[in-house]
């Protein structure tokens, strides 16, 4: 139903990665997908937990985790391949790439087998066929009976899914607005920016039934099967796994494990969400945003300094053919870096390098920032360094310092004293930008807000939290910064 | 005989297309002190620096102590460094560090001498330029005369065999600069060998065992102070007296 960009970073990534390592294709000849799980003991299944009933988050006894139907069907194939499961959490834009670059071994998101998907992924059987349903205001329900009623309003469906395209192809003089986050169209929808909100049957019955303002009516669109289907996709030329796992499909479908155990226990847990939706009750999940947030921009801060004092150190290089090539890669990647998004920089630390290594959401999302905010401290460094007044290193040389001495005990002392408010804004800039890795699943306060939110069906409130917890941590960086600057001015 | 300590030898220095240094050959034997003057911009200051080669020569030789600074391996280089203090026109103290850090860092960082030998060191220095009660003060405290006590006191702490002196009191409101003075010539009298850039006839009269007249790019008379301030042989230095001391 989702996502066609997608395919094409993907694409664009794994071509990328494939000149780089050699072998990536060789795998389809020889297929041991299915062994190499069974050896690792676990599955690991990729899925983006905006979704219910399909799959969300729920505080089940005080913790924070993802479930739904789809992570029942999930739980099944890996009981019946004797391995455990492991969730993992991302955006669905992310999901196809982390199959192909192997950070997962299955994606279950209600995803459906289109042919364009079909190309790059493998896919099990069908294990449950769905249907569209839009949903819209109560108050409204005299108005609008299906797709066609829209003539000059608006409707919502999630950015490059199924529904989005066929909104847009199937209804005339309707405009069709694309939002990444299902929560997010509930709540143009509830401060009237749109009409309806075209979504899956399941999912329009679980929004319906956690909110009595909302109503949900049939979309009559025509969809051929494999529209309105959900598989399992695993990578391309993994055929024994699929076939392993289609075994588990095919015992769901057939004794209708979906309607009659996953959905009425997926709804169990959308139930529990809307007793207590007040922010207080989420103050774990907020907690956990606060201290990732503070992690990554902690450790960021901490490596791309020394990446950036390095990186200064570099760029003004002098001396034989060695330093002017050192200068020159300082320069272009100081220049690359700044010329790139933070986001797509991100993306490719998890998922291009994720191809070579393996590394973790959090760590991944650290490096990339580091890598990045190297590059613009080194930038502030150096002119530092040449805001310090040619005496001092003359004063220094003539004492029998080495030109490292001088640098060291000298000149940068002063220019970090010159460029700390530089830094303390980088600092405080981080903080901020630490969010772009809730892309990749990383904990951070945006994700967590994200998670607040479709748990408890509230849009706006869990936004303002964190918008006041932003608040707080940067201005109490900016104190302590301020704090310090002082102390440093006794000269 | 003494061997000279600095032997400089058709030394040259440009800028781009700008000669500074033409082709200049002096000696500085031990415990001499030698006063440079001359009209500004004639290349004393560029002289002074190729001396310890903070500035490359374009060509010819600088020896301290028999060793030619211009083919030495920069280690060597900023050992011999030590050996030759430099007092900045304008200080050019660290105006982060104290002026007890100021004096230490040197010789802690690059002699390793140890923090209590270094700051036992740093006091004596400062009670011989007369400002141990300002060893905690940063430099943004002191008087201009006060500073360059502290930048000599600095140099000395790497015990030097040679003082070199860059308009030292050029940049002293006039009740300061006899402070300063008075430091040197307790220095002299000590028996370091010091060259000395100054615009101060008086202390050239005093404490130079020689003149060295610069001008256009050459040394023009080297000369004792007394017959050079009563009898100087090129017009070029005729002028430029004629003009300083009306
Ligand atoms: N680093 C430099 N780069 C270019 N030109 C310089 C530099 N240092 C000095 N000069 C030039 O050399 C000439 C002599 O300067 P300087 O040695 O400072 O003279 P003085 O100390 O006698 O006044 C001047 O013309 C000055 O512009
Ligand atoms: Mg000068």
């Amino acid at each position: 139903m989702k996502k066609k960009w997608v395919l094409f970073l993907a694409l664009v990534i794994a071509l990328f990665t494939g000149a780089m390592m050699t072998g990536t294709t060789a795998q389809a000849a020889s297929d041991d997908s299915l062994a190499q799980v069974q050896k690792k003991g676990t599955l690991v299944m990729g899925t983006s937990p905006d979704y219910p009933p399909y799959e969300f988050q729920a505080t089940v006894h005080g913790k924070t985790k993802v479930v739904g139907m789809d992570v029942a069907v999930g739980e099944k194939i890996a009981k019946d391949l004797g391995v455990k499961l492991e969730v993992k959490s991302m955006s669905f834009d992310s999901l196809l790439v982390a199959l192909q670059t192997g950070k997962v071994d299955m994606v279950i998101s209600g995803m459906n087998p289109t042919p364009a998907r079909k190309k790059n992924v493998d896919f099990t059987h069908t294990y449950y066929q769905g249907g569209y349903s839009i949903v819209i205001n109560k108050a409204d329900k005299g108005i609008y009976k299906n797709k066609d009623s829209f003539k000059g309003k608006t409707i919502g469906a999630q950015t490059g899914s199924t529904m989005y395209n066929e909104s847009k192809k199937q209804t005339t003089d309707t405009t069709v607005k694309g939002m990444t986050s299902v929560s997010d169209l509930i709540l143009g929808l509830q401060s009237h920016k749109l009409q309806g909100v075209a979504m899956e049957k399941p999912s329009a019955e679980a929004y319906v039934s956690n909110n009595k303002e909302l109503a949900s009516i049939p979309s009559d669109f025509d969809l051929s099967a494999s529209d309105t289907s959900a598989s399992a996709a695993f990578k391309k030329g993994s055929t024994s796994l699929v076939n392993a796992a289609n075994k588990s499909v095919d015992q769901i479908k057939n004794q209708n494990l979906v309607n009659k155990d996953y959905l009425p226990a997926a709804g169990k847990y959308l139930k529990t969400n809307t007793v207590n939706t007040s922010m207080l009750h989420y103050w774990k999940a907020f907690l956990k945003g606060v201290e990732y947030t503070l992690i990554i921009t902690v450790c960021s801060v901490f490596f791309g300094f020394i990446l950036g004092v390095l990186l200064a150190l570099a760029r003004m290089a002098q001396g034989g053919p060695l330093m002017t090539g050192l200068r020159w890669l300082a320069t272009a990647y100081v220049e690359f870096i700044r010329g790139t998004p933070m986001m797509v920089q991100v993306m490719f630390v998890y998922f291009g390098l994720g191809l070579v290594v393996n590394l973790p959401a959090l760590m991944s999302g650290i490096i990339a920032i580091s890598l990045n905010s190297g590059a613009y401290v080194a930038e502030y460094i150096r002119g530092g360094i040449n805001s310090v007044d040619k005496g001092q290193t003359e004063a220094a040389r003539s004492l029998g310092m080495s030109r490292g001495y001088t640098m060291r005990y000298v000149v940068l002392p002063q220019a970090l004293k010159n460029i700390w408010p530089s830094l303390g804004n980088e600092f405080i800039t981080l903080i901020k930008d630490s969010s772009i890795v809730s892309i990749i699943g990383v904990s951070e306060l945006i994700f967590q807000s994200n998670i607040v939110r479709s748990d408890t069906y509230r849009g706006v409130a869990p936004i303002a939290v964190i918008m006041v917890l932003y608040f707080i941590l940067t201005f109490t960086a900016s104190r302590i910064l301020n704090f310090f600057e002082r102390r440093m001015q006794h000269d | 005989m003494t061997k000279p300590i600095i032997e400089v030898k058709s030394l040259a220095k440009n800028f781009g297309d700008n000669v500074v240094l033409k082709d200049i050959t002096e000696q500085v034997d031990p415990g001499q002190v030698i006063v440079v003057i001359g009209p500004s911009g004639g290349g004393k200051s560029t002289f002074l620096r190729c001396l310890n080669l903070l500035e490359t020569p374009t060509s010819g030789e600088v020896d301290f102590n028999g060793e030619n600074l211009t083919t030495l391996d920069p280690k060597r280089v900023n050992e011999l460094r030590e050996q030759m203090g430099m007092v900045f026109q304008n200080f050019n103290l660290f105006p982060n560090m104290t002026v007890l850090e100021n004096i230490k860092l040197a010789p802690m960082k690059v002699k390793a001498v140890d923090d209590a030998a270094a700051t036992k060191r740093a006091h004596e220095l400062l009670k011989q330029v007369n400002l141990d009660d300002h060893a905690d003060a940063f430099p943004s405290s002191l008087s201009g005369g006060q500073a360059q006590r502290v930048a000599i006191a600095r140099a000395l702490a790497m015990d030097p065999k040679v003082m070199l002196f860059d308009e030292p009191t050029s940049a002293l409101d006039p009740e300061m600069v006899g402070e300063v003075l008075n430091v040197m010539k307790e220095l002299a009298n000590q028996g370091m060998t010091m060259v000395v850039v100054t615009h101060e006839m008086g202390f050239a009269k005093s404490v130079a065992d020689r003149v060295w007249f610069m001008a256009d790019g050459f040394i023009q008379e080297n000369n004792t102070p007394e017959s050079f301030f009563s009898d100087p042989q090129t017009e070029r230095a005729q002028d430029f007296l004629s003009k300083i001391l009306m």
